[in-house]
């Protein structure tokens, strides 16, 4: 590896671990859960971007796919992570262990939530345009309610993250640290992937899809691809989720979650990381700062979105990125 | 045996009949134009031959091998490139960036483009330098990193041929590539395109309903007319059918023959 | 068999509650190609209206079919005006602009209703006021058939056929027609574009209206978030039918309203929201052109 980036390595590191340990110590735990909150907002937020603003596929069902996430990962901790760690806690400390654990917990969610998008993805994708997004819209209220159906996993009372048979495990994990690092991850991962030449595969779909069909791109199976790795990490994010707040209920994944996503890539710009990013950010921090306007959030929230899309409807950065994507992506844009 | 040989291609769409019985066969290394007013065809047959559409009947090999049916994506590793009437480009990409994505976007993506390992930015460099190699080539160098959308009219044209040239096809087809232009830039086109045909050993069909620009180019000249080849062979005879004059000078009086 | 007779008179009420709005998303598609999601709320803002109407009037303590029809009334020329503001300035300033914007302004539309709805009307769920004594009035079969559903079968009825009729026989409705075949060429023909798109949101939010109503009196507790999923469903049932077809509407609203009601009262009623969403997802892989849609071809 090239000195540079590991140097940026290091750096990034160091970042993490501050953030990880002086952050809950300075500020008001409030704001650390709006912090972990925008992190997850912004790794569900950037893996809706691929398929949305970069492969050009309206999809506005993927809630569903966090919720699965959250609920395979939970159900995992709960059924077999929990005995796990108790096991392994006699070998090694049990910190240890939970650091160990937990990235399991998070692939397992992300994996789950990719199995599923497979099943959503190669019916959902022949279709195009407006068929397209309400498919998927579709495909989210189906997930959402067959859990909600799902006694195992709480039903209509929600999940909690604690084992009945071994209750001195904690199955939480709040750490900022461990947030922010998935969310650098996932970012790094879809920039790389898409500002790349097989990369471009992707917006030449998203541009004009007979064309990109005419230069040997089967576009088909770019568009599964995409939602593939979309589903993967808006799973992870479900499963950092259901780890950092304990407690899951569907409630937190149905259309309107999934409507604030799609807000968050349009407002920021289709086809822009940094956009999407940016919106996440502001749009999860902002609601929260702003509490007390209490119902008028909402309404102001989908005031802004209508005036956004009536005279601006390119979002804040269009297809552009901010630097430090092109920092990430050195080497092919 | 010919590189295309299509017969007996008809092409229905519900109760219309866009192409009748089409009997074509281009030899390798030649240039070959489907000439025809309006409406005859033309850009049908290529669609069929690039499986946008299927036939409905009849057969299309190509290097011996059946490919009516198929599916664009393979149509186009098989080593067949299009443009398009009505200009397809990416149009918010990169002059770059259309060529490299036919150079790059079939390859698989994957771990090795998060990771960047040596050997991933050498073969990017590699794509890169060969793209703009092409532009360079077709006189688009100083458009690189500009818009697709933002060239001139021309230069847009000439991008699209550039990007069916990344593929390394071995036939070219050209959907009137000159439509549009002034009797200058056809000329530069002609020039082009006979360069392309002798320099890279390519075999090219090229649709374009004025004849003139194709007379002086092609080793042969195939006419359609209402979906049926009416005409077929040198251009010179061509030019004199008859036939073809009917099928002109009874439509639109501009295009003369 | 009894039983059966009862769901499927229960499927056919409901039915036609979803049909009645899924004439408004398929009217507008047709003319706009656009998936006006604001919709569902203007059958909840039909049905608060109603109520409130009901209240000033004084309508509540008077039960009949005046006091029905005057709420009727009031409620329609309410919801007709909200669809024609709708259309003015969130849609019509974005024709033209792709199909992405439209859609998303519709859907912060739909929120704004919602939670505007909540401020207005608060959010607790009202009672509408049984603005027709209910009593059983027929037995058909050996159920019994309750006036109500009498009523609400038959107002859905003529506003469909007084729908038919307009599309069909008026002059507005030849327009509406010419418009959804080929805007521009209807308005290279003299048609006034703009003046049939404004008139085809007022029609449909009227008949969303009605709906609003005639659920207040068969089920008489409403709340600002009623809208979405009925909302939602009829959208499906218009996709039955072939969106953009208005008989296909129809048949797609009664159709989706029988197989709910067959499915929640034979096998379980836990699903019965998902039974749209799956007869959706079916819908758009086996026939993505619905019942009576005519399949699209793109000319490259």
């Amino acid at each position: 590896m090239r000195v540079r980036s590991l140097a940026g390595a290091v750096a990034a590191l160091g970042a993490l671990v501050l953030i990880d340990q002086i952050a809950p110590r300075l500020l008001n735990p409030y704001f650390v859960t709006i912090l972990s909150r925008i992190g997850i907002a912004v790794i569900a937020a950037v893996s809706l971007q691929l398929v949305n603003g970069f492969t050009g596929q309206f999809s506005i069902g993927h809630a569903g796919f966090m919720a699965i996430g959250a609920y395979a990962s939970a159900a995992l901790s709960v059924f077999a992570g929990a005995e796990g760690l108790e096991l392994a806690a006699t070998f090694v400390p049990i910190s240890v262990a939970r650091v160990a654990y937990f990235p399991l917990a998070l692939v397992f969610g992300g994996l789950a939530a990719a199995v599923v998008g497979i099943f959503v993805a190669v019916p959902a994708l022949r279709l195009r345009g407006d068929y397209l997004a309400i498919a998927t819209l579709g495909a989210g209220e189906i997930i959402r309610i067959a859990i909600l159906n799902i006694d195992a996993v709480g039903g209509a009372r929600g999940f909690s993250l604690a084992s009945s048979a071994h209750p001195a495990v904690d199955l939480r994990f709040e750490g900022l640290g461990g947030v922010f690092a998935v969310a650098a991850l996932t970012v790094l991962a879809i920039a790389r992937l898409v500002y790349s030449g097989g990369g471009l595969a992707f917006r030449a779909v998203r541009e004009d899809e007979t064309a990109a069909e005419s230069i040997g791109i089967a576009t088909t199976r770019v568009k599964v691809e995409a939602f593939l790795v979309a589903s993967f990490f808006a799973g992870v994010a479900g499963a950092l989720f259901a780890h950092s707040e304990g407690y899951i209920h569907t409630n937190s994944f149905g259309f309107v979650r999934s409507f604030e996503l799609v807000v968050f890539v349009v407002l920021g710009g289709l086809g822009s990381i940094s956009g999407a990013i940016l919106a996440a950010a502001t749009l999860t921090a902002a609601p929260e700062l702003l509490r007390g306007l209490g119902d008028w959030r909402m309404v102001l929230y989908s005031l802004l979105l209508i005036a956004m899309m009536l005279s601006r409807p390119q979002g804040l950065l269009g297809q552009r990125e901010l630097w430090p994507i092109s920092l990430l992506t050195r080497g092919s844009r | 045996m010919s590189l295309l040989e299509i017969r007996g291609l008809s092409v229905r769409f519900g109760g219309l009949t866009a192409v009748s019985r089409l009997d074509l066969h281009v030899d390798e290394g030649s240039l070959v134009a489907l000439i025809g007013p309006n409406g005859a065809g033309k850009t049908t047959a290529f669609n069929v031959i690039t499986g946008l559409y299927a036939p409905s009947d009849g057969s299309v090999r190509f290097e011996g091998r059946e490919i009516g049916g198929a599916a664009p994506h393979r149509i186009s590793a098989l080593g067949i490139a299009r443009t398009f009437q009505n200009i397809r480009l990416f149009r918010s990409l990169s002059a770059l960036d259309n060529v490299r994505a036919a150079l790059q976007g079939s390859r698989r993506r994957g771990v090795s483009d998060v990771l960047r390992l040596g050997s991933w930015s050498a073969s990017e460099r590699a794509a890169e330098a060969e793209a703009r190699g092409l532009l360079d080539e077709l006189a688009l160098g100083a458009f690189a990193d500009a818009r697709a959308d933002s060239l001139p009219y021309g230069e847009q044209r000439r991008l699209e041929i550039a990007r069916a040239l990344a593929t390394r096809p071995k036939l070219l087809l050209l959907d009137e590539p000159a439509a549009g232009m002034n009797p200058a830039e056809k000329q530069a086109l002609r020039e082009l395109v006979r360069r392309l045909g002798a320099k890279r050993g390519l075999t090219i069909v090229l649709i374009d309903h004025d004849v003139s620009f194709v007379m002086n180019l092609s080793d042969r000249v195939a006419v359609l007319d209402h979906g049926e080849k009416i005409a077929d062979g040198a251009p010179e005879a061509v030019r004199r059918d008859p036939l073809v004059i009917e099928a002109y000078l009874g439509r639109d009086g501009e295009d003369e023959a | 068999m009894e039983n059966l007779l009862e769901q499927l008179l229960n499927g056919i009420q409901w039915g036609s509650i979803y049909a009645l709005i899924a004439l408004g998303y398929t009217m507008v598609y047709g003319v706009l190609k656009l998936i006006n999601f604001a919709h569902g709320e203007v059958y909840m803002v039909g049905a608060m209206v109603g109520y409130y109407a009901a209240g000033f009037l004084g309508v509540a303590d008077a039960p009949s079919i005046g006091a029905l029809l005057i709420v009727l009334l009031a409620s329609m020329v309410a919801c007709g005006l909200l669809g024609a503001l709708i259309e003015r300035i969130a849609y019509r300033p974005l024709r033209g602009a792709g199909r992405l914007a439209p859609l998303i302004t519709a859907i912060g539309v739909s929120l704004l209703l919602q939670n505007a709805g909540q401020l207005v009307f608060g959010a607790d769920p009202k009672f509408f006021p049984p603005l027709i004594r209910s009593e059983a009035a027929l037995r058909i079969g050996g159920i019994a058939v309750s006036n109500i559903q009498i009523v609400v079968l038959v107002t859905a009825i003529l506003l469909m056929g007084g729908l038919q009729y307009v599309v069909r026989r008026t002059r507005f409705g030849r327009a509406m027609r010419a418009v959804s075949y080929d805007a521009p060429a209807a308005a290279l023909m003299g048609v006034p574009v703009d003046r049939v798109i404004l008139g085809t949101f007022v029609l449909g939010s009227c008949l969303a209206a009605a709906a609003g109503i005639l659920v207040g009196l068969s089920n008489p507790k409403i709340d600002p978030l009623m809208g979405l999923m009925p909302g939602l469903k009829a959208f499906v049932a218009a996709v039955l039918g072939g969106i953009g077809s208005i008989p296909g509407a129809m048949l797609g609203g009664i159709l989706l309203g029988v197989i709910e009601t067959l499915v929640t009262g034979y096998l379980s009623s836990t699903y019965r929201d998902a039974i749209a969403f799956v007869i959706l997802v079916l819908i758009l892989l086996y026939r993505p052109t619905g019942l009576f849609g005519a399949p699209q071809t793109e000319k490259v």
